[in-house]
């Protein structure tokens, strides 16, 4: 089986919120709820980079680890999703994720966070392969239809990459040496213990 | 993760934010951005030097939380919660719960040396009882909520299977949230009420030389209306419990409590303190109960057997009696 | 750990899928309830909504599903054309894709393009058509609003002239739309018809076209990939054009280009430059001339591109003399080593293209901004080849198209301009008589020393721009040169908030009797100001909600088909022109051409019947070979074109052709001509897609040596400068009938042709032309000789018809370099079009009034990629509109801390007009240098620290609202075009 990844090459990201936009268009991500998000380092300044993130789908995940109720799975595809039937609302997750992936419907006060909801890399959830379920809770399952996720897809500079790690790590290592420069595979080392040699 | 990493996670776990260094444009002249990028390396490298840095950067939403884009310092929290949270939990829990026993079959049930005397004196009156059972009854629900959140997975959950288990969570963590605050009030009156009697002095030392009378044979030294040991507990259950309070007031309020750094310290803070507090409280529900006879009375009837305030409360006995309010004295109505 | 879903399972689904397409049965109604909204936005509207609740309802009845049906639309925001390809489920759009196919896009979008589908679930449309009644909104029937416009408009007319009605259409417009309300305007009678090119490329348009025959974008977005070194100027493609720099960066990548980026800002472009310049804003011209300066002094210019292909770059070398490195310095601030650089880099590191945007066009010497970069561009060879061009990003989705077809004060259809012949070829193609049209325009009475106007002469007057209108109803009657200061304004897909001035702009919309806001989302016109009685708002439905072409920045026309039927009681704009058509009594002989189908608000022309009648008649820009059948072909087989030439595979359908048909696609549809994918290439052939620059300003000038003697210089191409493989190795005029017998080559007409030719011409047929002659013979045989039918001449360096014929540079007209206003002045105070043109008198108050000392900061303004234009239609949208929730200023840290603003407070800037000011957050980065601020032009809604809420109709407020920056920005317009100032001003700032 592939083992599902994202790469966002900052060299190639400009920032146009594409990602942003095309999750909420897929999937029916309410107001205040960013599944995905476009984060610029060092902006204004010769040398500012934009990156795109979400969850990474991290091998041995922090959020499956810490959760009080085991509610986070893996997928075949390695894709880390969560049954929100479970889920407590506890935020743990949340301070155990390293990219703030984790979104909660509210953000009141007095542990009223609601379900947790974050990216599920366009692969549903628990319920029925494309079920209404399945969207209700989850949004889209492009996986089961044998697509990528839309924010990857959508990208407008093609910068987002999605796919088996191997082959989009390709892609970037080819592109690297191409041009002569790369300011790395953003979250790599952190999500998955593992960085692109070039 | 090491304890040397694990105590430095502790000092410098309030939010460091991590600007990158921008590579100072080579002369005014050339400005070329491509060749400046800041790269991931450089965060990687700030990461060795403090393993708390986070990476921030710009966003346009209001969410300022989303503009760190990486923080590393989640899996020293994970570390934590999945390792070492475990381990000192189950030290602190099975190992008094193994010291207690150890005790027990050693030393047995402490009795009245001279027996019952028929006479009782009040110890705690109705309003000191009703806040010692308050803050205790909550602490209880308090503890195995919290202990179900470290525990829970592995013991309760394939029990009782994950709907089951999900539902006592919920459960769980609605009375822990709920049942803090009359904790919290019970712990607010008890430092009140009882901290004048709760001074350390010299005979407290006393007491805990001649090891509080509990090991070997002999009394220890005469205390006043609490003695070294309850002193401890006292103190344990004020601080500890104001630890827990403003530690779970920052987990119940995220909007006050700063960054999730902030939130990770606080709930390792919560999570050995209350550890270390149940542990104490074991030792505090075994003395008060099964370890020592007459103990129980105190919290129960709030009237002891004038010998067994004698044996352990010597001081206070007299002081009682000079106050008229013991038997032994002239008697009056009591209250 | 949970393993819920089995592999087994995935792999179904994929297999499914492989085998099926797309997986159209599995979703039942409750999930494509959950996709298409429906069932929030359904109860919500319920109490409200008609039409288009009963449709949504019915779309989303229960029964067995239907299956997807996949159509194919264009991205309504900017000019790049990026197709969006829609899932449509019993009628509702529930899903976009990404149109892997398109080469323009290859599936991607912006933020824009991938939340487009919101655009028609929308609850913040407008729904019905309404009328402001003493403060009320109050709703009509269709019927009833345009009975009382059209009776508001003809008592208008009667008092007032047919001028006193303005009429603002729109870039939004689809290319028959654009031409309908051309059309419209000239039925009416009345040249005051504009649309967003006046504030957005006017005065590209007419440098670039002064400079070597057509106004557009000479390349294409896919041809950068050929760049070695890519130049912006006042551009941020990666937030105004962001799928532009799919290919930017890939080229940058693959041919280790240098991207070289001047801005006064460093933009989200700029972070990916290799080289980035800050310059400050307004010194355009002499950061051309800078550069111009390097490239002569080192003999880096292109001799023989020069020689054989250019006019008058002596007069140039001339004024660039002046602009050494430390004048250049002083007067922009970019020290003389990097100039020197870039100079060497673009001239030298060869092909190079020039990309410009706003930042260049928006100031009152824009004109002449175009006009030093053509010459840059002339200088180093680089027009007219692969990889090089002036690559002008426009601004809209149909910019290009409502540029095309006359959407301006200037042009008829197709840049015809408004001469007797023009208004006769028109009249021919409409199959209307002349001399109607002449008797709808208004007699202008002599006043302010200005003769009186025939009738005729207002018909070939150009009119008054979309920039000043409001003056055209503020000032006094005496100085605007028509019958009548404007008394109403007809508005379709127009923003009120994208012009400077804007406390001018609230007088002005009080003094009108008529405000009509045709439009998805009310724009800024409807919540500005106190009207309470006479503006009317009409719902349109969006390009997705109808079909029609639209025609990208690179000249490629894409068809768009109607996506799901227009929501609510909204109508296209075909319908809406034509039922006032009706009403004002010119239907009959406007649509009689047209194919009529039956709309929801009644009949309405078809397309692909207006688009039949544009390629009847747009043979001057080579409009006449885009048939809709070809168009249509080319969206159904995008696969086959090539991502880097845009041609059509062999052995495909669509083989040669270059993708969209990109004007001009000379002759009529059954010549095939491929469409121009770079104009001006003289390596290909005329018929295949190559060209040559066009001799519009006659064949020679007459020059003065230095002993006084006169000679006259070519404007004919030389030195073997021609198309591939033309029988006419040399330079050639236009083709006429006259030159056609000349070389005896109109033998080669068909007696169909001939015939056509003959019934045109009458008894002048040798003055037939290429452009007049409605049969396309005389492009055909041009072209069939291997010749350009405009001719082959030379590019002008010297446009000697404009204003400023070498550009100079001149200050802005509000300069924080007042010592420098004396030496670099502001053009004489003249009048532009129909109204003064201050510029002096406005310079120098400021001087005086030492504006530059109490509003010492340089403001510019200019896009986020979240939003555009006016942007109530983006703001109106839940996923656009949560990324940018609030009005910002851009300042440095430095002025920031100097005035004790910290990020993210509230401050107020200044304008120095009007006592002008506005309430907005700061942003304190270094984006912006010292002394500069920045602000995004897409907001409305609050004026003056007034939250305007309330004046929208209740209901259709966009969810975020927000000063506009013209709110403070001023007075400075184009000589030529009257663009505005837009990118130049000063302001003060300070905290709130």
């Amino acid at each position: 089986m592939a083992r599902m990844k994202f790469l966002c090459d900052a060299d190639r990201c400009i920032e146009c919120n594409a990602c942003v936009t095309a999750c909420k268009n897929e999937n029916d991500v309410p107001w205040g709820i960013n599944r995905r998000r476009v984060v610029t380092i060092n902006d204004g300044k010769p040398g500012e980079r934009s990156v795109s993130m979400a969850c990474m789908h991290c091998t041995d995940a922090p959020c499956a680890a810490v959760c009080p109720v085991d509610c986070f799975y893996t997928t075949a595809d390695a894709v880390v999703l969560h049954n929100k039937d479970l889920c407590i609302g506890c935020g743990y997750c949340f301070y155990a994720c390293p990219f703030g992936a984790p979104q909660y419907p509210k953000l009141s006060n007095f542990g009223s966070r609601g379900k947790m909801d974050k990216c599920t890399y366009c692969a549903g959830g628990p319920e029925a392969d494309l079920s209404p379920a399945e969207f209700q809770k989850y949004g889209s399952n492009r996986l089961a239809e044998g697509k990528l996720p839309l924010c990857a897809e959508m990208c407008s500079t093609k910068a987002l990459l999605a796919g088996d790690g191997e082959i989009i790590a390709q892609i970037y290592k080819e592109r690297v040496v191409k041009r002569g420069y790369g300011s790395g595979a953003w979250g790599w080392q952190t999500a998955y213990r593992e960085t692109i040699a070039i | 993760m090491s304890f040397g990493a694990h105590l430095r996670f502790l000092l410098s776990g309030l939010l460091l934010a991590l600007a990158l260094a921008v590579a100072a444009p080579a002369g005014a002249q050339q400005i070329n951005p491509t060749a400046n990028s800041v790269r991931e390396q450089q965060f990687l490298d700030a990461l060795k030097q403090n393993p708390s840095a986070e990476l921030r950067g710009r966003i346009s939403i209001p969410d300022t939380r989303a503009a760190t884009l990486e923080r590393p310092a989640g899996r020293d929290w994970r570390t934590f919660h999945q390792g070492t949270m475990v381990r000192i939990g189950a030290v602190a829990v099975l190992g008094m719960l193994v010291v207690l026993t150890a005790f027990y079959l050693f030393r047995g049930r402490i009795r009245i040396e001279a027996g019952p005397s028929g006479q009782t004196i009040t110890r705690f009156n109705g309003f000191e009882r009703f806040m010692h059972w308050l803050t205790a009854g909550c602490f209880i629900i308090l503890a195995l909520s919290g202990l179900n959140v470290t525990f829970g997975k592995a013991l309760l959950l394939p029990l009782i299977g994950p709907q089951a288990f999900t539902n006592l969570s919920v459960a769980a963590k609605w009375s822990h949230n709920f049942l803090a605050w009359p904790f919290m009030l019970g712990v607010a009156l008890m430092f009140l009420v009882w901290i004048k009697d709760n001074i350390p002095n010299l005979g407290d030392l006393r007491w805990f030389l001649a090891g509080g009378g509990l090991i070997g044979k002999g009394h220890a030294p005469p205390a006043r209306r609490f003695n070294g040991g309850q002193k401890v507990v006292f103190w344990a259950v004020v601080l500890g419990g104001a630890a827990l309070s403003v530690s779970g007031i920052y987990m119940l309020y995220p909007s006050f409590s700063g960054g999730v750094l902030d939130m990770q310290f606080w709930n390792v803070v919560h999570g050995i303190v209350s550890v270390l507090m149940i542990a104490v409280m074991l030792a505090h529900i075994y003395i008060g109960s099964i370890g020592m006879e007459g103990a129980f009375d105190a919290m129960g009837s709030g009237e002891v057997d004038l010998n067994w305030a004698k044996e352990h409360h010597a001081l206070w006995v007299a002081e009682e009696i000079e106050k008229g309010r013991a038997p032994g004295a002239t008697l009056q109505p009591a209250e | 750990m949970l393993i819920k879903r089995k592999s087994a399972d995935v792999q179904r689904g994929r297999l499914q899928s492989a085998l099926g397409g797309l997986a159209a049965g599995v979703m039942d109604r409750r999930s494509f309830l959950r996709r298409s909204g429906l069932v929030a936005g359904g109860v919500a509207a319920a109490g409200t909504l008609q039409i288009g609740a009963v449709r949504k309802a019915e779309a989303a009845s229960p029964g067995p599903a239907t299956g997807t049906k996949i159509v194919k639309n264009v991205c309504t925001h900017c000019s790049v054309g990026c197709t969006v390809k829609a899932e449509v489920a019993n009628g509702v759009w529930v899903g976009q894709e990404p149109a892997w196919e398109s080469p323009i896009n290859r599936g991607t979008h912006c933020a824009k393009g991938a939340s487009v589908r919101e655009l028609v679930h929308g609850d913040r449309r407008i729904k019905y058509p309404m009328k402001l009644v003493d403060g009320k909104w109050q709703r009509l029937s269709w019927d009833q609003a345009v009975s009382e416009i059209g009776d508001k408009m003809m008592e208008i007319r009667a008092k007032s002239g047919a001028d006193s009605v303005y009429l603002l259409g729109s870039a939004k417009f689809s290319n028959e739309g654009s031409y309908l309300f051309r059309k419209f305007a000239a039925f009416w009678g009345t040249n005051n018809v504009d649309h967003q090119a006046r504030i957005c490329h006017s005065t590209t348009v007419a440098g670039v076209a002064n400079t070597w025959g057509y106004g557009a974008m000479t390349n294409s977005y896919n041809d950068i990939r050929n760049s070695k070194t890519v130049l912006f100027m006042g551009s941020n493609a990666a937030e105004a054009h962001p799928v532009s720099m799919q290919h930017i960066l890939a080229g940058k990548e693959t041919q280790r280009a240098n991207v070289i980026v001047f801005d006064p800002r460093f933009t989200r472009t700029a972070a990916h430059a290799t080289d980035y310049v800050r310059f400050r804003s307004g010194t355009d011209i002499a950061v051309i001339w800078g550069l111009m300066w390097h490239i002569f002094q080192n003999g880096w210019e292109d001799k023989a591109f020069l020689a054989s292909r250019v006019h008058g770059m002596d007069d140039v070398r001339k004024e660039v003399e002046k602009y050494d490195p430390k004048t250049v310095e002083d007067i922009t601030g970019v020290p003389a080593e990097q100039m020197k650089r870039a100079a060497q880099t673009f001239a030298t590191v060869k092909p190079a293209t020039f990309v410009w945007c706003m930042g260049v066009t928006q100031h009152s010497v824009g004109t002449a901004n175009v006009r030093a970069i053509c010459n840059l561009l002339l200088a180093t060879g680089n027009v007219g080849s692969s990889g090089t061009g002036a690559n002008i990003f426009r601004g809209h989705c149909n910019v290009q198209g409502a540029t095309d077809f006359g959407l301006d004060v200037s042009n008829l259809p197709c840049y015809y301009g408004l001469v007797e012949g023009a208004w006769r070829h028109w009249a021919r193609v409409w199959n209307v008589d002349y001399d109607y049209f002449v008797s709808r325009f208004d007699e202008v009475p002599a006043k302010g020393g200005r003769p009186a106007r025939t009738r005729k002469a207002n018909m070939e007057t150009s009119g008054h721009t979309s920039t000043r209108w409001f003056d055209a109803a503020n000032l006094p009657a005496e100085q605007v040169d028509q019958m009548d200061n404007l008394k109403a304004m007809f508005v379709m897909g127009h923003g009120g908030n994208t012009i400077p001035r804007m406390p001018d702009a609230v007088k002005g919309l009080e003094k009108l009797d008529l405000l009509v806001v045709c439009d998805p989302h009310p724009t800024n016109f409807v919540s500005l100001g106190g009207r309470k009685n006479g503006t009317y708002v009409l719902p349109i439905c969006t390009q997705f909600e109808t079909s029609g072409s639209r025609t990208c920045s690179n000249r490629s026309l894409q068809w768009g088909e109607k996506v799901v039927e227009p929501i609510f009681e909204s109508a296209s704009d075909y319908a809406v022109i034509y039922k006032l058509s009706q009403k004002l009594g010119f239907a009959e002989a406007m649509f009689k051409p047209y194919e009529m189908v039956q709309g929801k608000i009644g009949p309405e022309p078809t397309a692909e019947s207006i688009l039949k009648e544009i390629n009847r008649g747009g043979w001057s820009t080579g409009y006449t070979g885009q048939s809709p059948e070809r168009l249509k072909l080319h969206m159904a087989n995008q696969d086959k074109f090539d991502l880097v030439t845009l041609r059509g595979a062999k052995g495909s359908p669509v083989e040669n052709d270059f993708y969209g048909l990109p004007w001009p696609c000379w002759g009529t549809p059954e010549f095939k001509h491929p469409g121009t994918h770079i104009l001006y290439n003289t390596s290909l052939e005329a018929r295949d897609g190559g060209g040559t620059f066009r001799p519009r300003f006659g064949l020679t000038r007459e020059r003065t040596l230095p002993d006084g003697s006169k000679v006259n210089d070519t404007l004919l191409a030389e030195g073997g400068s021609f198309s591939l493989n033309s029988e006419i190795k040399d330079g050639y005029p236009e083709f006429t009938m006259g030159v056609l017998k000349k070389l005896g080559w109109d033998k080669d007409l068909s007696p169909a042709e001939l015939e056509v030719i003959t019934g045109i011409g009458g008894n002048n047929i040798d003055a037939v032309s290429w452009s007049t002659d409605l049969s396309g013979g005389i492009q055909r045989v041009a072209m069939e000789h291997g010749c350009v039918p405009y001719g082959n001449g030379k590019a002008r360096a010297n446009a000697w018809n404009l204003p400023d014929p070498v550009p100079t540079h001149r200050e802005p007209i509000y300069s924080p370099r007042v010592d420098l206003v004396a030496k670099w002045p502001a053009r004489p105070d003249e009048r532009t079009l129909r109204i003064p043109n201050l510029h002096t008198s406005i310079q120098k108050a400021a001087v005086e009034k030492g504006i530059a000392k109490s509003f010492p900061i340089v403001l510019t303004s200019g896009r986020l990629v979240e939003y555009e234009g006016g942007g109530e239609e983006t703001r109106s949208n839940k996923w656009l509109a949560e990324l940018q929730q609030d009005m910002f200023v851009e300042i440095n840290p430095a002025d920031a801390s100097d005035r004790g603003i910290r990020d993210g407070a509230f401050v107020w800037v200044s304008g120095p007009e009007n006592g002008s000011k506005a309430r907005v957050k700061a942003l304190v980065t270094d984006r912006v240098g010292k002394g500069v601020a920045f602000m995004p032009f897409h907001f409305g809604g609050f004026f003056q620290g007034a939250d305007q809420r309330g004046n929208y109709p209740p209901g259709t407020d966009p969810i975020v609202l927000g000063e506009s920056v013209n709110t403070v920005t001023t007075y400075g317009y184009d000589p030529v075009t009257g663009m505005h100032e837009g990118k130049v001003t000063l302001c003060q700032i300070a905290a709130a």
